[in-house]
């Protein structure tokens, strides 16, 4: 049964959005992907200053079998990266929503295209 | 059409792996994780099902000549009790299979064929077969196949059978074959038998601790060896020196598609060869790979090695060990350098 903590936004692309104590918003993958992915060697993320429309492929986080695109959850510019992530990757299977986290992004418009915990749930089963 | 199953499916579905269709047979990929299933089988022992490959008997007064002409190697050079890895080529030089030939006696051998490959082998051995005396019999579906690999392998070799392995080298126990052989780069054998048996094997050796390992870290141990991967990096087209395995030939012998072997030796050729990442990132099968701005060739095979935690690839090359290239991965050009396999 995946975690799916209620304080947090999400996509139906198992993205999920947070706050963060240094302003902006942070964004990582659910436990739902993590697990889908299984063990993460590799990701790509992308540059401090990179700005994103909602759904662009922002990220890239690659397993032993395969690759997998993480879209901009929002519109955005990048203010800082994970970058523990570049030593660590398996930070991200084993806590996705904390060490595992990706970016923080100063959002470009409101949350009104995420999803919360419940429908992000119902959109698993 | 519906996906074939081992003799022992319902146990990796009750393990909880995440099964894949694999050559038409539906195939544990991982039981937890590939990179634990990987380190398990490099640091302990796992156990792989392997009863999709194939196991084809030749016997006959003629079944060494037999075999020695349709395989790169010289069956007179081996004895009972052998095991040997050799390709079967076509008429143009070209891999149509790698396989182990078991060696019970110089009228009895058994092949073991890759899972997507044994109609195709059994067809071809009989099309070069009428001028031999021999017996060619497909039982494929009569066996279960395991491979038990890792430092440990051994000891539970001797704890379950009470006898001993060297490589290349084969036994018996009763209807159970047991060969000095695997495609892990580790110390390690592989079990066959009637199916009947094979639910028994299976479960003492999980029981004796070997953690059992899906295909998924099965490709990816075998690459940081430079084995090859019958379907991947080769397909058909690529002879036995482009591959890099010209040590499976026995030039002393007349076999199928030794002319254009030896032709080819004399003009030069790729070889397939391994590209170790010197940037992170994780290499991929077709990949584009250029030298100096100017793509040479693509990858046959490509993952992260999880031990040396860098991406590596195979590829047909013309290009001297040291020769640093580039891979283009997402639109990024990563350096490589084309090294001598294997990789580990």
């Amino acid at each position: 049964m995946s975690e799916i903590p209620e304080n947090l936004n999400y996509t139906k692309d198992h993205e999920w959005v947070g706050p963060s104590e240094d302003g902006g918003v942070k964004i990582g993958i659910t436990d739902y992907a993590q697990d889908s992915l299984s063990d993460v060697v590799f990701v790509e993320l992308p540059n401090v200053g990179d700005e994103y429309q909602r759904g662009e492929v922002m990220a890239v986080a690659e397993s032993v079998k395969a690759a997998s695109d993480i879209y901009a959850p929002i519109s955005g510019k990048i203010i800082s990266i994970n970058e523990k992530l570049e030593e660590s990757p398996e930070l991200v299977n084993e806590s996705p929503y904390g060490s595992g986290w990706m970016v923080l992004m100063e959002p470009s418009e409101d949350m009104s295209a995420l999803i919360n915990a419940e429908s992000y749930k119902n959109s698993l089963d | 059409m519906s996906l074939f199953q081992t003799c022992i499916h319902d146990s990796h579905v009750k393990l909880g792996a995440k099964m894949v269709d694999f050559a038409g047979w539906h195939m544990p990929i991982q039981y937890t994780s590939i990179v634990s299933e990987h380190n398990a089988v490099r640091e302990r022992a796992g156990i792989f099902d392997v009863s999709h490959m194939g196991q084809i008997f030749i016997s006959g007064k003629d079944a060494s000549s037999f075999l020695s002409f349709v395989t790169t190697w010289d069956m007179n050079r081996l004895y009972d009790g052998d095991c040997r890895y050799c390709h079967i080529l076509n008429e143009e030089g070209q891999i149509i299979d790698d396989t182990i030939v078991y060696t019970f006696g110089n009228e009895d051998y058994m092949l073991v064929p890759n899972a997507s490959m044994v109609g195709k082998i059994f067809d071809w051995l009989n099309l070069q077969s009428v001028n031999f005396e021999v017996s060619i019999s497909n039982k494929s579906e009569d066996f279960f196949c395991f491979a038990v690999q890792g430092p440990q392998a051994l000891r539970l070799l001797r704890q379950y059978f009470n006898l001993s392995i060297s490589p290349f080298k084969l036994v018996k126990s009763g209807n159970i074959i047991i060969s000095g052989t695997g495609y892990t780069g580790e110390k390690g054998y592989e079990i066959m038998g009637p199916l009947s048996e094979s639910l028994e094997i299976w479960e003492s050796f999980l029981e004796m601790g070997a953690l059992p390992i899906g295909l998924g870290a099965r490709d990816t141990l075998r690459l940081e060896k430079g084995y090859l991967l019958s379907g991947t990096d080769f397909n058909g087209t690529q002879t036995t020196l482009e591959s890099g395995y010209s040590w499976v030939i026995d030039w002393n012998h007349n076999f199928i598609g030794k002319e254009k072997l030896i032709s080819q030796k004399e003009k030069g050729h790729k070889v397939l060869s391994g590209i170790l990442l010197e940037e992170r990132g994780v290499l991929r099968p077709g990949l584009p790979v250029y030298l100096d701005g100017v793509q040479v060739s693509e990858l046959t095979s490509g993952s992260l090695s999880p031990i040396l935690k860098r991406g590596i690839g195979l590829s047909y090359l013309d290009l001297p060990i040291g020769t640093m290239v580039n891979v283009l991965i997402r639109n990024k050009q990563l350096k490589g350098r084309v090294i001598q396999t294997p990789f580990l």
